[in-house]
């Protein structure tokens, strides 16, 4: 009976990150959402439909061959340990503790060839990697001289000057997330972790005279503002 | 009054309980609701209080991606345990005896090959492959579908896809090497085993259960169990993406057979369950891929939760030959199937 509860807790804390709010997003792709529910409705059903198995055995109780398994794996006991991290530690999405660890350089994005021309005049918004893509691989070099929009965290840099603007990216969960870097030039850091909206424009560096160990990108940033995380944290 | 009443336990004023099986309920049914209550409040209030105020990044990190790798998990798995529930209640045991060869030799294939349509994780299948054997089917070719079936199923091939977007050759890299592994490992026990070593258990159905019944009890006890160690496996994964320093990891990844052994070695200490050890695998960047195969393959095979299901189901002197030869086969078909395809 205590192993169904403990299922019952489990399928409760599944529904709790996805059917109930949008905390899945902290660990998986937002696409993951309609597995989560369905999944968290049979483990629900399994630890509810078994208490109330349990609860009607009369007094004897353990016959020989009940379930198969009178007392269940000792295992299943660490079911537990998610269900207690949710709701105690209710882990939020990787933050520059994650992204600073990660030393090495993200797979450089082929180059596609096919970006669209970027409107000059008003500052365009868009996403970290695709600012890194254009940077790297865009032989038109379309980002010289536009205004671009990127909304990220703060991370700190090592080197005097600079932050870095950093989304972190999931192929699948964020055990596997590896951040996007954009290093920040002319402006002040505002505290690690702090989510911001930086305008700005980007400082062409040739690949042939490439630093050793320069992986971001950089950018002269005009206005750098305060703002909500977003809804999806990751990239 | 006592002329009105007859069966009913009140009619004896001199009765002082009822009896034990009139009402009563199991002795932990009377506690077990009370603790449950107490821990959703205490999960309730630690969460209003709590959280808050437990924010070390180091914490907060390790918190995330351990239950990332849970969350992730638990879809593939209770997919995979409601499969292999409906496949142990459902199918009749003639059906195993008539589809399979009688001759050992090429019954050994075709129950490997028979892990591509039975879906479910490695914790379940070495009960069905007990179950093959108490119903007849040849130990040989009950235990190259023991390997083969956690390795190949769909739901671990889509997995793997999943895991590996834009490298399908991945995908169809373990299922050779996997299949490849189950049937030579199921030769040679059909060669060198010996009938004492392997302890065939006796399952008995429970009499007087219903279908539905015996499904959801198996689905119950898989999920248990294989949730269980799935929960061990993201621990150590979580921990390890924390504490060991990716340099490490990365200076490892660089030496070409060195890296495949230690892959293979942390499949079987991280004992991740088939249905997610893909999205681990995915995850260990700085690793070659032939590397990551071997990871893939040896997983599903050999780990510590295996090798504990399979000397508490056949015994262990089973365990201690199986294991080693498993492993064995495994490394050198993933480097022999890396060198080919990756």
């Amino acid at each position: 009976m205590a192993q169904s509860l403990v299922l019952t807790l489990l399928g409760g804390a599944v529904l709790r990150v996805s059917a109930l709010s949008d905390i899945y997003v902290n660990y998986v792709k937002p696409g993951f959402r309609l597995p989560l529910v369905v999944a968290g409705l049979v483990i629900l059903l399994l630890g509810v439909l078994g208490v109330a198995k349990e609860w009607r055995r009369p007094y004897p109780g353990k016959g020989p061959g009940q379930d198969g398994h009178g007392h269940g794996p000792w295992v299943a006991w660490l079911l537990c340990l998610p269900v207690i991290a949710i709701f105690l530690i209710s882990p939020p999405p990787l933050g520059s503790y994650a992204a600073e660890r990660d030393q090495t350089p993200p797979p450089r994005p082929a180059p596609v060839g096919a970006y669209v021309a970027i409107a000059p005049g008003t500052a365009t918004a868009m996403p970290v990697g695709e600012f890194i893509g254009r940077a790297w691989g865009d032989p038109n070099q379309s980002l010289r001289g536009r205004q671009v929009r990127l909304v990220g965290f703060v991370v700190p840099s090592k080197k005097k000057g600079q932050w870095y603007l950093t989304r972190m990216q999931l192929r699948c969960c964020a055990a596997d997330a590896f951040p996007l870097k954009v290093a920040v030039l002319g402006a002040a850091a505002p505290r690690a972790d702090t989510w911001v909206e930086v305008t700005g424009t980007w400082v062409p560096t040739p690949y042939d005279r490439l630093p050793k160990g320069t992986v971001a990108p950089e950018m002269k940033a005009t206005r750098v503002a305060k703002v909500n995380q977003p809804g999806e944290p990751y990239e | 009054m006592s002329d009105r009443t007859t069966l009913d336990w009140t009619a004896d004023p001199d009765s002082p309980v009822p009896p034990p099986s009139w009402g009563r309920r199991a002795p932990e049914a009377q506690v077990l609701p009370w603790v449950f209550a107490a821990l959703v409040g205490f999960l309730l209030i630690g969460n209003l209080l709590l959280a808050p105020h437990l924010t070390a990044p180091a914490l907060r990190t390790w918190s995330t991606i351990f239950v990332a790798i849970c969350v992730q998990a638990i879809p593939f798995l209770v997919l995979g345990v409601a499969l292999s529930a409906a496949i142990t209640v459902f199918v009749p045991p003639s059906f195993w005896t008539r589809a399979l060869p009688r001759r050992p030799y090429a019954a050994v294939p075709v129950a490997g090959a028979a892990g591509l349509v039975l879906p479910g994780c490695e914790c379940a299948s070495v009960p069905v492959a007990s179950g093959l054997m108490a119903r007849g089917v040849t130990p040989s070719a009950a235990l190259a579908f023991l390997l083969a079936s956690p390795a190949i199923n769909p739901v671990v091939l889509v997995a793997t896809a999943v895991a590996f977007p834009g490298q399908p050759v991945m995908v169809l890299a373990r299922f050779a090497a996997s299949l490849a592994v189950a049937v030579l490992a199921g030769w040679a026990w059909q060669w060198l085993g010996r009938p004492g070593w392997l302890r065939i258990p006796d399952r008995a159905p429970v009499p007087g259960e219903s279908r539905m019944s015996a499904f959801l009890s198996a689905m119950r006890h898989d999920s248990l169990h294989a949730g269980g160690f799935m929960v061990v496996g993201a621990l150590t994964a979580a921990t390890l993406n924390v504490v060991v320093p990716r340099s490490w990891l990365a200076a490892v990844g660089d030496v070409p057979v060195l890296s495949v052994l230690v892959l293979a070695t942390l499949a079987v200490l991280l004992s991740i369950c088939s249905e997610a050890d893909a999205f681990v695998a995915a995850s260990l960047s700085t690793f070659s891929p032939t590397a990551k195969l071997a990871f893939l393959v040896v997983g599903p095979m050999v780990d510590l939760k295996l090798i504990a299901l399979q000397a508490g189901t056949f015994g262990r002197a089973f365990a201690a030959r199986f294991v080693p030869l498993t492993f064995a086969l495994a490394i050198g078909v993933s480097l022999l199937v890396g060198w080919v395809l990756l």
